[in-house]
């Protein structure tokens, strides 16, 4: 019997590859049954993580990149001017599904104010920037935000506020949430918490507006 | 909220120099007693007479592309009103930095070089299925 002959192999849990005892044919299995890998590795994983301690290795921000010629002076400074002119005016579409537009809302009441940093809640998709995913997703509203997403026009962003939006959340396990609005939209800042104060969703809007700061628009468009 | 008035007054009191800094920085004047300087070298300002409530404390950073992770806990707590004395009074802030304590403070890195970036470990729920054949053997057995 293999499983006298090979003792190690009964020690592993079952695999189709090393189910030879079941039969008295030879094994048919794609991988030899001499090559069989260690019990915590499993074929077709992307690998064991990179170890903490590598070396550092220094890469310049798009802030710190220098600038040569003057093409790219000129491109940079365009690039400026639309960006300063994108991060502040940024109009939300918003996606209130749950208590997290609680604290959306309170995000323009004046203790907050929303509207210093121009931002100013749109009610419909063709106007807005950027959508605030703020609540939890269920299967049946997500056509109607992937919907909404494709009538909104470019560029646009979107926020995903809230456990829930983030990744299912408290209701990761139910039978009728969305497992996270990533599934349906693209998205370019989480802000975790449930629901996250509207410090925390402000914060998440200062990420956006450094990631507007950074795009190279016009001089990827001079690369190409 | 700043009337001209009181932007004149915060620049003849500050200075030209600080006048451009803070119009480049906060959008405002604001003069007010120097309190400390952090590790990370923002400057903290305090001005409880002549302030709003909830403007009173302000923080000039040290960096253009600033970011309001880079105040340090203690420094945080000082701005959010939530402790009276700032970390270099404070005795309490001055505590020792436990073993397990990262020694020093680093601010949210999204977008950066050093940005977290996920992986996964476990195995993944589906594969390309490569169909194995076997070749066909030779007839050599008889029926």
């Amino acid at each position: 019997m293999a499983l006298r002959a090979k003792p190690t192999t009964a020690l592993m849990p079952y695999r189709a590859g090393s189910a030879a005892f079941l039969s008295s044919t030879s094994s048919n299995s794609a991988t030899p049954v001499g090559t069989q890998q260690s019990p915590g590795l499993v074929a077709g994983n992307p690998g064991t993580p990179p170890p903490m301690k590598v070396a550092r290795r220094e890469v310049p921000l798009p802030s710190q990149e220098g600038k040569k010629g003057a093409m790219q002076y000129a491109l940079t400074t365009l690039d400026q001017i639309a960006n300063w002119a994108r991060q502040s005016s940024l109009w939300p579409m918003t996606f209130g599904l749950a208590c997290c537009a609680v604290e959306m809302m309170h995000l323009s009441t004046p203790r907050y104010d929303q509207d210093r940093l121009g931002i100013i809640f749109r009610a419909s998709p063709r106007q807005s920037d950027v959508m605030i995913v703020a609540g939890t997703l269920t299967n049946k509203m997500a056509p109607a935000l992937r919907m909404v997403y494709d009538q909104m026009p470019d560029p646009r962003w979107v926020i995903s506020m809230g456990s829930c939006a983030n990744g299912g959340g408290y209701y990761h396990y139910s039978y009728s949430v969305t497992r996270g609005c990533d599934r349906i939209v693209p998205v370019d800042i989480y802000v975790p918490g449930c629901p996250p104060t509207s410090e925390a969703l402000m914060y998440g809007i200062f990420q956006l507006q450094k990631k507007m700061r950074h795009t190279k628009i016009t001089r990827m468009w001079y690369r190409k | 909220m700043s009337t001209l008035l009181r932007t004149l007054r915060n620049l003849r009191r500050v200075g030209l120099k600080d006048f451009g800094h803070q119009m480049q920085h906060i959008g405002d004047t604001k003069a007010g007693t120097f309190i400390g300087l952090d590790k990370y070298g923002n400057k903290y300002f305090e001005n409880l007479a002549e302030e709003l409530p909830l403007r009173t404390r302000w923080v000039d950073y040290k960096d253009h592309e600033f970011d309001p992770s880079q105040i340090e806990p203690g420094w945080h707590a000082w701005m959010s009103y939530s402790v009276d004395l700032p970390p270099t009074q404070d005795k309490l802030l001055q505590r020792q930095i436990r073993v397990w304590e990262p020694t020093e403070h680093r601010p949210t890195l999204t977008w950066g070089s050093a940005a977290y970036r996920p992986y996964s470990t476990t195995k993944p729920k589906y594969a390309a299925w490569k169909p194995v054949a076997k070749p066909r053997q030779a007839a050599t057995t008889k029926q």
